[in-house]
């Protein structure tokens, strides 16, 4: 869903009192002689006004929470300017800043203390893709677990794997019941090895519909594939003979697959995926996926029996394809008598020759040329499948004693779920149940397969289950190698973790650092990459924004995701080539795909995958700030967004996120003609102009100004446009701002040198506090200061290595203790 | 809470989830506080009906009765309905708006969800009467009865069936009079066998889970009780829901004799599976076995539907799909009409036997509500849907009127009516702007 515009501006409205920044009051020696002189005549002993009494009201409101209330009801009415009312002298500046600035300060004291959870870690469930990769990796079978589960909501600080924001409801235990049946019953089988379907075709069948059916893919055209055989169940494997028929300097042509069926006028379909085909000789490419999580027909019913494949050209430049002309393959016959025709003369029109609908190809245009298709289903290795056995092991204890043989299946297969030993009496508890069952299934692997589903909605599974007695103590080893897991992986640990568990040698040093290395190392940490540089720095947020064709014509929705990508593998190689992270503030270097560096203007890869490419100095794109996801997300989709863009600076650059706008404040009114007919510095005027709001926006707004020159797709500008009734008005790009303290910056490279020498460490301090907030699940808190000052100097101290500070996490004693 | 608690972007974060919450509360089974039970019951014809203009020389086979409000007049085509015309009213003009800009043959499957079905996988949303039959669902042994002449769920946008669950998956709907029979009334089959032990199953693995849980909960630190007991309670709300829904393991089905019911009529004998299928709806209702029915008698897989054949086993001509065609111009009115003709009688049929039985201070019709219609006017336009509600004069319906709307208002306003007058405080469905205050007393 797509909003247009989503955010709330505090802007134009002279309103705030906000104060986050003023020095802090003492009770009795600042704020109370104000309240004396301005407000307890009427709120006090002689007068309780609208039953507010301030002279008496308690100061504690970490403990009185009705007090806490009415304190917050009086930065209200200071803030919407209510009070003192109209006929009487309004505060002064300073008096108000005085009053806001103490019950400001009072008020985040007691969110901090109520929510603060002394420091520890809150149990934490699962969230969605810690689950998803948990059961993939679990049952060795990657389906799409959990369909149904809602989105997790993300904690205060932006991640989603924060203990206290994942929630539990009876709907959602109901999806994990729903979705761990659904997967036993398909990693564990029940029949005999199945019939492979293994179907080849050379040329293209055609679909319901005229379409331009082919082996060649351009601009249009469509390779369909039908098989009227297939299984309900199992992997299938789509294998492409094919080649890139490649002009000079074009990119690569991408490969997609999509698979579904015909209903009617409808082809319920998803895509299995896109390869990228960049030799011009004949290779295999091959498609893989879990037939069940696709569409499939359920062979009732049906007017057009089967399962399609569609193959097409996934590269687009954006332009249409060459319009289609009618070809003559036959000529009308000649008539066969003068006779008739004389007789009918007047009646007779000419005939229509036969044609055929031709479409054209360009030749400039990467295209593929399909030699064969090949569809194979269930595909498997042994029988039963590995999946399988991996639960229902080979043993001749299945047949002797069933019962001794299922309290096996489940030790082994509970210890993994519940990733720790499991007790005796435990697996005593889930054999009951498998016994109690057992008599009303008609086999032991259903029977099994239902006393598994147990196994997988009980908390130990969904939950990281860390006991404790309420005091710190030092994590197990098995605890620990989960905490390391889920923070690299978002998953559960492997064989590796879980033997180095149980020999209690995760805990030596040493050992634990490797095991980072090589968690790193593997595939599974682009979780990591992906989560954790998604959530810290708002990536997802661009799908809030809708850009205005109005103003970005060419622009094509399907940039997004690599825009998104991006920035996921800037991180990804600061962190893989152990860059100092300061190359999150300007790099020498960008990473960029075909369509990104085409959206640049830049030179850069031929195809999809991202490759790192070396900058210029002149060419601008250095750093998190230049990379179109960060622009765009904090843009209107119109014009740039100089306050997001500030916003997002502060809180996710340097930790220091403004106080949220007060209540009441209107929108800034795009629609507005006055308004939007001045250049941005005039829309903001208020801002620098009225004190009240000066307090705030002049320690937001620069922040975003320098920005200016990048438009709302994050490209370069000479003018800024912005439509105003019918007109499409023209505005000079003016990046000229005063930061707090004084510094003149003009646009993003002189931003950049600003923070690279004045705000290195502050972003150095911001980025220990994320990663760790994330390594613990949990929001941090004032006691956990002091690890985050050492953790910093330490960070820097090594040269701001992303690695280093992983490392430096997992063997602080945040990291490893309850 | 107030403001200062969250932030803006908590708030924005969040707007996914909100957006699910009304839902949710639809979704609460707690038991209504009613004297009486409250009902709900849809029959969806496909391809529309008739709606030539009214100089048309076979204006008289319309649909819309002629007349405005209380005075109105019908037309050939709703004969039988006059005895009843203080017990229903007729609706002009409405539509669902997600519907307009599907395909032609497409809109059976939003009929009760009001959805837009876009995108490759096609995903629905919960239908009106799932809505209901989940308010409902712990008052009855079977929470709702979905039934539909091709029987299944068919293909989407060709669905076979007119409901919904809450994750949009349709609903399978039985075909089978004598399947659905047993169901109801008949002793055990294997479906209810296996129905109890899926039951007896979940029951004991929660209650092992929730005596698990306990132990392990008694091993965390204060701050996680606090939160674990979130995963306590949910284990705890489902079995309640798993307890009531045992307790009609025990309880004897209601006995129904099957003399006077045709329950091996199949699609041969239109008239007779028709009637059956009211008749089992009726049954249903009077039994109290369910206080939800939905009856979809075509689909629009003008191909496969079996349905298809109808008019012309029952003397009509032509088949449904070449009867609606024709419908829109001259003596094709008449012809499609006389199928919509007999449709209505069948329909009126069933409203006379629910008007016919008594039920506390009234009867049988005036506690249930049934919406009869379809989604398109006239086949392949998605706007102006013939429909008619009936029944529920004791739940404040107010009826013996022609309500005549326009396309700014959606289809779903009449739904919140519906939802509202059986207990479920909704102010919104799907896309509605409101509710059909017309129809309320």
């Amino acid at each position: 869903m797509q909003v247009r515009f989503p955010i709330t501006v505090c802007a134009l409205v002279v309103c705030a009192v906000q104060s986050s920044f003023s020095v802090a009051a003492d009770f009795d020696k600042d704020v109370l002689p104000i309240l004396q002189r301005r407000c307890v005549a009427c709120h006090g002993p002689d007068d309780i006004n609208g039953n507010v009494r301030l002279d008496t009201l308690s100061t504690n409101l970490v403990k009185d929470s009705a007090a806490a209330e009415t304190w917050h009801d009086v930065l209200n009415v200071l803030n919407l300017g209510e009070m003192p009312p109209e006929d009487e002298t309004p505060l002064t500046a300073k008096e108000r800043d005085v009053l806001a600035g103490w019950i400001t300060e009072q008020i985040e004291h007691a969110v901090r203390v109520r929510r603060s959870t002394g420091g520890q870690v809150v149990i934490r469930r699962l969230n969605r893709t810690e689950y998803r990769n948990t059961m993939r990796d679990l049952l060795g079978l990657d389906l799409k677990y959990g369909p149904n589960l809602l989105p997790d909501s993300p904690g205060e600080d932006g991640f989603t794997n924060n203990g206290s924001s994942l929630g539990m409801s009876a709907l959602q235990l109901e999806s994990y019941l729903e979705s761990a049946r659904s997967a036993l019953s398909r990693a564990i089988v029940t029949y005999d090895k199945p019939v492979v379907v293994d179907a080849v075709a050379t040329e293209t069948t055609t679909d319901k519909v005229k379409g331009n059916w082919t082996s060649i893919l351009g601009r249009s055209g469509t390779f369909v594939f039908r098989s009227t055989e297939f299984p309900d169940e199992g992997d299938f494997l789509i294998r492409v003979r094919a080649r890139a028929i490649l002009p000079d300097n074009a990119p690569y042509p991408q490969l997609r697959a999509v698979l579904g069926y015909r209903a009617d006028t409808q082809t319920p379909s998803e895509e299995v995926g896109i390869l990228e085909v960049t030799s011009e000789e004949f290779q295999d490419y091959e498609f893989r996926g879990r037939l069940e999580t696709f569409p499939i027909q359920s062979r009732s019913q049906s007017k057009y029996p089967g399962l399609l494949i569609w193959l097409d050209n996934a590269y687009s430049d954006g332009k249409p394809p060459l319009k289609p002309r009618q070809e003559v393959i036959e000529e009308p016959k000649a008539e066969s008598s003068d006779a008739v025709v004389s007789k009918n003369e007047k009646k007779a029109k000419p005939k229509k020759p036969k044609t055929r609908t031709v479409y054209p190809l360009d030749p400039s245009f990467p295209k593929i040329e399909i030699e064969s298709v090949s569809f194979k289903a269930p595909v498997f290795e042994s029988w039963p499948p590995a999946h399988h056995t991996r639960i229902l092991f080979s043993s001749d204890l299945a047949d002797r004693d069933p019962v001794a043989y299922a309290r096996e299946v489940l030790a082994r297969f509970m210890r993994r779920a519940f990733r720790r030993p499991v007790a005796t009496d435990e697996v005593d508890m889930m054999l009951a149940y498998f016994q109690e069952v057992r008599p009303t299934f008609a086999s032991f692997e259903e029977a099994m397969r239902e006393t598994l589903a147990m196994v997988l909605v009980s908390p130990d599974f969904l939950y990281l289950v860390e006991p404790s007695s309420g005091k710190s103590r030092t994590l197990t080893d098995h605890e620990l190698a989960s905490r390391l897991s889920y923070f690299l992986w978002s998953s559960m640990p492997d064989d590796r973790l879980f033997e180095l568990a149980d020999s209690g040698q995760l805990r030596d040093s040493k050992k634990q650092s490797a095991e980072v290395d090589r968690l790193l190392d593997d595939p599974r940490s682009w979780n990591f990459v992906e989560q954790f540089s998604d959530q810290w720095l708002d990536l997802s947020g661009m799908n809030r924004v809708a850009v205005n064709p109005e103003y970005y014509p060419t622009f094509r929705n399907e940039l997004k995701p690599h825009m998104q990508r991006e920035t996921q593998q800037f991180f990804n190689e600061v962190l893989r080539s152990d860059v100092s992270s300061l190359a999150f503030l300007d790099s020498d270097f960008a990473m960029l795909n075909q369509p990104m560096a085409e959206h640049y203007g830049l030179s850069g890869p031929r195809g999809i995958e991202f490759e790192r490419v070396t900058l210029t100095k002149d060419q601008q794109r250095g750093g998190l700030l230049a990379q179109a996801s960060v622009l765009l997300t904090n843009s209107t989709g119109e014009d740039s967004h100089a306050i997001l863009r500030g916003v997002w600076i502060r809180k996710r650059l340097l930790d220091d996120p403004p106080a949220p706008p007060p209540p009441n404040v209107p929108n800034l009114d795009q629609q507005d003609r006055d308004t939007a007919s001045l250049p941005l510095k005039e829309q903001l005027k208020e801002h620098r102009e009225n004190e009240a709001c000066a307090r705030c926006h002049r320690s937001i707004d620069p922040w975003g100004i320098a920005l200016e020159e990048f438009d709302a797709v994050g490209l370069l500008r000479d003018r800024i446009q912005r439509k105003s009734g019918k007109k499409m008005l023209e505005f000079d790009v003016d990046a000229k701002a005063t930061l707090p303290g004084g510094h003149e910056v003009d646009g993003l490279d002189e931003l950049k040198t600003h923070l690279l020498t004045e705000k290195r460490e502050q972003f150095a301090r911001t980025l220990v506090s994320k990663l760790l907030s994330y390594a613990l699940g949990r929001s941090l808190e004032l006691s956990d200061h002091e690890t985050i000052d050492r953790l910093t100097d330490q960070f820097i101290a090594s040269d701001y290595r992303l690695k280093n500070l992983i490392q430096l996490i997992v063997a602080s004693d945040a990291f490893r203790t309850k | 809470m107030k403001s200062w608690q969250l932030d803006r972007r908590t708030l924005l974060q969040g707007v996914g989830v909100s957006l699910a919450l009304p839902m949710l509360n639809c979704m609460g089974s707690e038991a209504s506080q009613t004297t009486r039970p409250k009902r709900f019951c849809a029959a969806y014809f496909p391809y529309g009906s008739v709606f030539q203009s009214g100089n048309s020389e076979f204006a008289n086979w319309n649909w819309t009765p002629t007349g405005d409000g209380s005075d109105f007049k019908f037309g050939e085509i709703h004969r039988s309905m006059e005895p009843l015309r203080n017990d229903l009213t007729m609706i002009e003009g409405l539509s669902h708006p997600n519907g307009r800009s599907m395909g032609g043959h497409d809109t059976a499957d939003i009929w009760l969800t009001g959805s837009k079905l876009t995108g490759s996988r096609m995903k629905n949303t919960m239908s009106l009467d799932q809505i209901v039959a989940g308010h409902h669902a712990d008052q009855t042994r079977y929470s709702s009865l979905v039934m539909s002449t091709d029987g299944g769920v068919g293909e989407p946008t060709r669905s076979s069936t007119l409901s919904y669950n809450r994750n949009g998956q349709p609903i399978p709907a039985q075909n089978k009079p004598r399947v659905v029979f047993d169901r109801l009334f008949g002793v055990t089959s294997d479906s209810v066998d296996s129905q109890r032990s899926d039951l007896l199953r979940t029951g004991s693995m929660l209650d092992r889970v929730l005596e698990h849980s306990r132990a392990v909960r008694r091993k965390l630190g204060q701050h996680d009780q606090k939160k674990f007991d979130e995963y306590l309670a949910s284990v705890r709300q489902i079995e309640k829901g798993v307890e009531r829904s045992k307790q009609w393991l025990e309880i004897p089905k209601p006995r129904v004799d099957e003399v006077g019911l045709s329950l091996d009529a199949d699609d041969s004998t239109p008239q007779e599976l028709i009637q059956t299928m009211y008749d089992l709806m009726f049954l249903a209702f009077q039994t109290d076995s369910t206080r939800v029915a939905t009856y979809q008698l075509g689909n629009m897989n003008g191909a496969t539907s079996i349905a298809g054949k109808f008019p012309q086993l029952l003397g009509l001509g032509k088949n449904m799909h070449t009867l609606a065609h024709g419908g829109a111009k001259g003596k094709g009115g008449e012809e499609l009409g006389k199928w919509h003709q007999f449709l209505a009688d069948q329909m009126a049929r069933f409203l006379t036997r629910l008007k016919s039985t008594e039920e506390g201070d009234g009867t049988l019709l005036d506690h249930t509500i049934v919406l009869y219609g379809s989604s398109n006017s006239q086949t392949h336009r998605n706007a102006n849907y013939p429909l008619m509600l009936a029944g529920g004069h004791k739940l404040g319906l107010k009826h013996g009127q022609l309500i005549k709307s326009d396309e700014q208002t959606p289809l779903s306003n009449v739904y919140v009516t519906v939802l509202n007058q059986l207990d479920i405080n909704s102010d919104s469905f799907a896309d509605s702007t409101g509710s059909m205050d017309e129809l309320r007393v």
